[in-house]
């Protein structure tokens, strides 16, 4: 029997706001765009996406089973702008049959400067979707999925069985994403490793017309899924697939509408959540990272957010103030809204000229904007703090 | 090929072009005769396959002359211009008959009456190229009519219009009435070699901005960013390149606003101190009302220098790695002086960056895409 996991990402950055140094006394976050674009992608993506997979989920009763992972300031966004969401979430919570993961609250890169912050960004999150859902997270991610032993071991002693990051071959070479694997130095955390492969052709190549496979039909999948060969097929996309990046004309929808049918035809197949996985099955060998893996662009490393000298720069700025942040409750807010990756990736140079994906997702019209715009950020605050 | 401005002798982008477009036309074994105006100075020149000739009799220099006060019809331009104009386009149109050639090319309205009488005469395909247009020149203050309408003939009676920027090609469409099918754009290209490169440089908080001095080139607008960045930091010059009917006015208004001491108003400068400068500079600005193509923001960038241009300049359609402004924004344009001077990973990220884009903007792109357009009409 081969299990396949579904957990599609949920995430929105707190955009911030064009904060010229003449501009005074502007707030620092966006408002209006920030719920402009929530308001948008709720309608294309949250809403559809969820009341589909709920009907699915009522007429496969517990053969249809998905996990999803929502970053704090999604959620916090969400009960801004879009309650409605938060309750269908609830929903699908309470099927039974949904599984939530566990991240840091600000989708952030403290895994890379502070163990401290790091934790206290767990336990926020952690505690945000106990009080939600009603569940406690048995399996953590980490901001785009980045990965490495270190990590896994500090996941480990928080109490954690499963981990997820990218199924690559930088740390699998020969062998097969579809399996489990142990963190090498650790006992009692296994790694679910993407299976990039398929989880991009829904993500990545379902519409493009370019690809030998297209269109991409739910048998079709199916099929190959059928022909895989481990324990889990690991599904991991990002949410805002449906009907955001993959708009409601290329046909996303049905796919989904017909997968799990198409899916459960085949004997071999069953879905389960990480956790079931992690339950079932045995790791069949161990994953040596000392260097960070990330499941971001082509390099699969930290390099879309800490790259070039700004975004260096930025970070190390920003990573300064931990200590004096902290004794200032009102600031300490802020500044772990700085720490969302999106706002370092928005400075990434690595695939400016070529404007593909990086282009679509930017809030500003080029990377130096971005800097400009952050360091103008966090020099009032520093001003704030008194530094 | 009808040409006006021609190095050492030389304004603005156009006579760059002139001399780099036969230059590399020459050596792709195109044969060219470039007609010119009489200059003070012969140009010296041995560029294999062409022949230039100084045609016209008296020195022209249409955009630094001084204007008589009584003369008040040809605004900005010398007295006696437009009949020297026409004597100029009358002499090549003697001279190119008595030579043999396939094709015409002339260069802005100063060259177009010669080039469609030529046309007329000889039967031969017209190209016309616009590097800019009355309304650019005169940033749309007080456009000469007698101007438009030659301009308006000869993208009439053009086989081709090349144009230096799809936003010029869209100005003439929209102001012209061009048909767009005979329209191609060609991007102005940069002589990397000549200029100083990545070298690592002291930073001296130096703003540049390099340009004639008139309307079209913004630099009051350079003047009141100054001003607002000098509030905020006081060790930073910004230094005015280049000559125009705007200089007294513009000194003036350095002091009134009080940034006199930090303002450097350098004159006329030779080819060799323009590179000094665009390499001394920590930051470019073009501030362009209108802004055809804009060749110094390349050149800028050549010298290893970040640049921050006007949206609406025709190298912001192919320039990523830089920043684009509205020429009116002083308060964003002082901000983003801030940003480079304040945070040196900036400008380093910046000026590496849009280095190695231009790295494929070579003139030879530029001559290559006009032996298509000729090919396309022989």
């Amino acid at each position: 029997m081969t299990s396949i996991c579904f957990y599609f990402q949920v995430h929105q950055p707190v955009r911030l706001n064009r904060f010229n140094i003449f501009s005074g006394n502007t707030s620092y976050f966006d408002e209006v765009k920030n719920s402009h674009i929530f308001e948008k992608v709720s309608n294309k993506c949250y809403i559809p996406t969820n009341k589909l997979l709920l009907n699915l989920i009522d007429e496969y009763k517990n053969k249809f089973k998905i996990a999803f992972s929502l970053t704090g300031v999604f959620i916090e966004q969400c009960q801004k702008y879009t309650p409605d969401v938060i309750e269908s979430f609830k929903q699908l919570a309470s099927t039974g049959n949904v599984e939530f993961l566990s991240e840091t609250y600000y989708h952030s890169l403290a895994a890379l400067f502070s163990q401290k912050e790091f934790e206290e960004q767990i336990k926020l999150h952690k505690n945000l979707i106990n009080d939600l859902f009603g569940q406690k997270p048995k399996v953590f991610r980490n901001t785009e999925a980045m990965y490495s032993n270190s990590m896994a071991k500090i996941i480990e002693n928080l109490g954690y069985k499963g981990i997820i990051t990218e199924g690559h071959e930088k740390i699998l070479s020969w062998r097969s994403p579809n399996y489990l694997y142990k963190p090498v130095g650790c006992e009692n955390l296994v790694a679910l490793l993407r299976n990039y492969k398929l989880s991009d052709d829904i993500g990545f190549r379902f519409s493009a017309k370019w690809w030998e496979e297209y269109p991409l039909t739910a048998d079709k999948y199916s099929a190959w899924l059928s022909k895989c060969e481990g324990d889990c097929i690991n599904l991991f996309i990002d949410y805002e697939t449906f009907g955001e990046h993959q708009w409601q004309d290329t046909g996303i929808f049905e796919f989904l509408k017909h997968l799990p049918f198409e899916t459960l035809k085949y004997n071999n197949l069953n879905f389960k959540t990480p956790s079931e996985v992690v339950k079932s099955y045995k790791p069949v060998g161990v994953v040596d990272v000392p260097n960070i893996l990330s499941w971001a662009d082509v390099d699969r490393d930290t390099s879309a957010w800490l790259e070039n000298e700004m975004q260096r720069f930025a970070f190390e700025q920003m990573v300064k103030l931990e200590e004096k942040i902290k004794q200032n409750p009102e600031l300490l807010k802020i500044w772990r809204l700085l720490q969302t990756s999106d706002h370092f990736y928005y400075m990434c140079t690595k695939w400016f000229a070529d404007g593909d994906v990086h282009k679509y997702f930017n809030a500003y019209d080029s990377p130096y904007d971005a800097f400009i715009n952050y360091m103008n950020v966090l020099q009032d605050i520093k001003n704030r703090l008194g530094v | 090929m009808l040409g006006w401005e021609f190095p050492p002798a030389k304004t603005g982008g156009l006579g760059t072009h002139c001399f780099e477009l036969v230059k590399n036309l020459g050596s792709k074994s195109v044969n060219v005769i470039l007609l010119i105006p009489k200059r003070s100075q012969n140009v010296k020149h041995n560029i294999p396959n062409v022949e230039i000739e100084e045609v016209g009799s008296v020195p022209i220099m249409p955009y630094n002359s001084t204007r008589e006060s009584t003369v008040t019809f040809e605004k900005g331009y010398g007295w006696n211009f437009f009949k020297e104009v026409d004597i100029f386009n009358k002499k090549c149109v003697e001279y190119a008959l008595k030579k043999k050639f396939d094709l015409i090319h002339c260069h802005d309205w100063i060259t177009i009456n010669a080039g469609i009488e030529l046309k007329k005469r000889t039967g031969k395909p017209l190209v016309v190229t616009i590097h800019s247009t009355e309304y650019d020149r005169t940033a749309n203050i007080y456009p000469l009519n007698e101007i438009v309408e030659i301009e308006k003939r000869g993208i009439q009676e053009a086989d081709t219009v090349i144009t230096v920027s799809k936003h010029m090609k869209q100005q003439l469409i929209e102001r012209y009435g061009a048909d767009e099918k005979k329209i191609r754009v060609i991007y102005n290209g940069i002589n990397v070699s000549k200029y100083f490169g990545l070298t690592k440089k002291e930073r001296k908080n130096i703003v540049l901005f390099l340009g004639r001095l008139s309307n079209q080139k913004g630099p009051y607008f350079f003047l009141h960013t100054a001003k607002k960045v000098l509030e905020r930091k006081n060790d930073v010059t910004f230094v005015v390149a280049g000559q125009g009917d705007k200089l007294a006015e513009l000194i003036k208004l350095s002091i009134d606003l009080g940034i006199g001491d930090h303002v450097l108003f350098t004159g006329y400068l030779t080819e060799e101190e323009i590179n000094y400068a665009y390499a001394m500079a920590d930051v470019y600005v073009m501030p362009s009302v209108a802004e055809p193509y804009g060749i110094t923001a390349l050149e800028a960038i050549a010298s290893g220098t970040p640049v921050i241009l006007s949206k609406n300049a025709g190298v912001a359609e192919e320039i990523k790695h830089c920043f684009k402004i509205d020429f009116w924004d002083t308060y964003e344009m002082a901000n983003k002086i801030l940003g480079i001077l304040d945070y040196p990973v900036l400008g380093e990220c910046m000026r590496k960056n849009s280095y190695s884009e231009i790295k494929n903007f070579g003139w030879e792109r530029t001559a290559n895409q006009t032996i298509e357009a000729y090919r396309s009409l022989l």
